[in-house]
């Protein structure tokens, strides 16, 4: 995993939104880490079905990818793939740089 | 500009239990000059409902608690009409056409592309608020009451999504009209809409018609057979008369409904099936469920939109009218000059019970037609033409012809024209079975599948 920045382009229209949001994957993911402890698989699955469902509509494409396959690993309770995924999307928001157009 | 002002007047409900879902379709639909109201909950939208009235609601299907097909269930109990959009983060094709027949206007899956968010939400809107939409649906019914005009207005209004109709009526109001008239203007006007009297065609045949047999399924059954459901797939299925179904039958039809697939007769085998359904019957369902003729769940599942037509005694405007495009159509089939009612024999008409509905009316318009000589039908014709139509009842003799006809024309299309199968089915011989076919100039060649030649016949 390298440093580089990710440039992400949102609509300005979100301008207002994005901080909050972001804020909100950074909850996700450390409640992601607590129920990997905890393997609670059915709670992971739902938190990635529902980076999922909301990450493409704010233009996070990549993070909609990681979502499923959060859900898809939590669903065959692959605790390996899913703390791989975690620290992808970690790493992801680290880096991600917003360009609003 | 005129498009902007209309559109900022529409009111949007959005319900998901997720924040940054809802903050993202509230931004795109203020961008687009909705006015949108949250809910995050199926619960909290029920009661914004009452007191916002939105004009269209957009939900997750997947929620805590209440999810969005209850939801939307709920919501419809008290207004049939409002329009709803469901969400999903998953793209399960069961999940979808369970919802469009639900009464969804669209289902959409997650993430969610905002053009075509933006997109579906206008078409929606527009649909409810075009008036060409009304006028392209109402094209082929002909009517000037109110109470008509209510009726195709919901009618028009609930065309384009896939949620069940039933209509209500007496015989001869014009069901099946108004039934044609939704599947036309929806998006399966391209495919096949079949009707099926349910009352006509004998109790141990409607089975096998509706859902089809595999072949050995019983006596006479020599060939696989298709049922009606599987021949409408993608299209509009319209079972009339609804309310004879047997009660075995009921059960069976409720499941299709429910997982829309169908088991054929003597099949261990489902078949996945896309149908639209508008049911009708002019008995009070409601009173055959309390009887326990009828099963309440069916009912409910059946009458998702219900329509009632009322009587042509309780809306008399609608008679001339009638009169008039009756007139008209058959001066256009006998290639005549149009006729017209003189104004005390239209006064007449219009004054009259019609117990036989819109199709009394017709026999009595195409008899003062053919027997009139002048371009103007005086009164005492249409007097003499009342008189003489039998009030559309038949004769036991004629009720019992009809029968005996459509139970041939039903053994023919199980049995594929197969004259010794159909006998079997019948218990016949073959030679009476023949007799029966040349008295009402049945050819049983026409209903062999023409791909396959027919095995011979065994003597």
């Amino acid at each position: 995993m390298s440093g580089e920045k990710i440039i992400i382009q949102v609509d300005a229209d979100l301008e207002d939104l994005i901080p909050g949001f972001l804020e909100n994957r950074n909850t996700d993911i450390e409640t992601l880490r607590t129920e990997l402890e905890n393997s609670q698989y059915e709670n992971l699955r739902s938190i990635g079905h529902s980076i999922k469902g909301v990450g493409g509509g704010y233009g996070f494409d990549l993070m909609s990818q990681i979502g499923a396959e959060i859900e898809s690993a939590a669903k065959e309770n692959n605790g390996d793939l899913i703390r791989e995924k975690i620290e992808q999307l970690d790493d992801y928001l680290k880096r991600v740089d917003i360009e609003y157009i | 500009m005129t498009n902007k002002n209309t559109e900022s007047l529409i009111k949007v409900l959005i319900v998901d239990d997720d924040e940054d879902v809802l903050n993202l379709l509230e931004s795109w639909l203020t961008k687009e000059k909705y006015d949108v109201k949250r809910a995050n909950s199926g619960q909290q939208a029920i009661n914004e409902v009452n007191i916002y009235v939105p004009d269209l609601v957009v939900t997750d299907l997947f929620m805590d608690e209440m999810d969005g097909m209850e939801l939307m269930t709920q919501l419809h109990n008290d207004n049939p009409l409002l329009p709803v959009i469901m969400l999903s983060g998953q793209a399960q094709i069961p999940d979808a056409i369970k919802a469009m027949h639900l009464g969804t206007s669209a289902f959409l899956t997650k993430p969610i592309d905002q053009q075509e968010f933006i997109d579906t939400v206008k078409r929606i809107v527009r649909a409810c608020h075009d008036n060409s939409v009304l006028k392209e649906f109402s094209k082929n019914i002909v009517y000037k009451s109110k109470q008509m005009a209510d009726i195709v207005k919901m009618a028009s209004l609930v065309a384009d999504n896939d949620v069940s109709v039933f209509i209500t009526g007496a015989t001869g109001s014009g069901k099946e009209v108004i039934a044609k008239a939704i599947h036309d203007a929806s998006s399966r006007r391209d495919q096949r809409f079949i009707a099926v009297n349910c009352g006509a065609i004998p109790d141990q045949l409607l089975e096998s018609e509706l859902f089809g047999h595999e072949k050995g399924a019983f006596t006479g059954a020599n060939v696989k057979h298709e049922g009606l459901f599987q021949a409408a797939n993608a299209g509009t299925i319209f079972l009339d008369e609804v309310g004879d179904m047997p009660l075995a039958l009921q059960v069976k039809l409720l499941r299709v409904l429910q997982d829309f697939e169908v088991r054929p007769v003597g099949s261990t085998k489902t078949y996945p099936i896309d149908v639209r359904l508008i049911s009708a019957t002019h008995k009070n369902l409601e009173e055959a469920v309390e009887k326990g003729e009828f099963r309440e769940d069916l009912y409910y599942r059946l009458k998702v939109v219900p329509l009632n037509i009322p009587n042509l005694i309780d809306r008399p405007d609608d008679v001339p009218a009638l009169a008039d495009h009756f007139l008209a159509e058959f001066a256009r089939n006998n290639k005549q000059e149009q006729k017209r009612f003189s104004p005390d024999a239209m006064k007449y008409l219009v004054s009259m019970p019609w117990p036989g509905n819109v199709r009394q009316l017709i026999n009595v318009i195409d008899l003062c037609a053919t027997i009139c000589r002048n371009k103007s039908i005086p009164l005492n014709l249409v007097k003499k033409a009342v008189h003489d139509e039998p009030m559309n009842m038949q004769t036991l003799k004629e009720a019992k012809r009809e029968f005996e006809k459509n139970y041939l024309l039903s053994v023919l299309r199980i049995t594929h024209g197969h004259v010794a199968n159909a006998a079997k089915v019948a218990g016949r011989n073959r030679t009476e079975f023949y007799k029966l076919l040349n008295q009402y100039n049945i050819e049983p060649a026409a209903f062999r599948d023409k791909k396959k030649p027919l095995a011979k016949e065994s003597t």
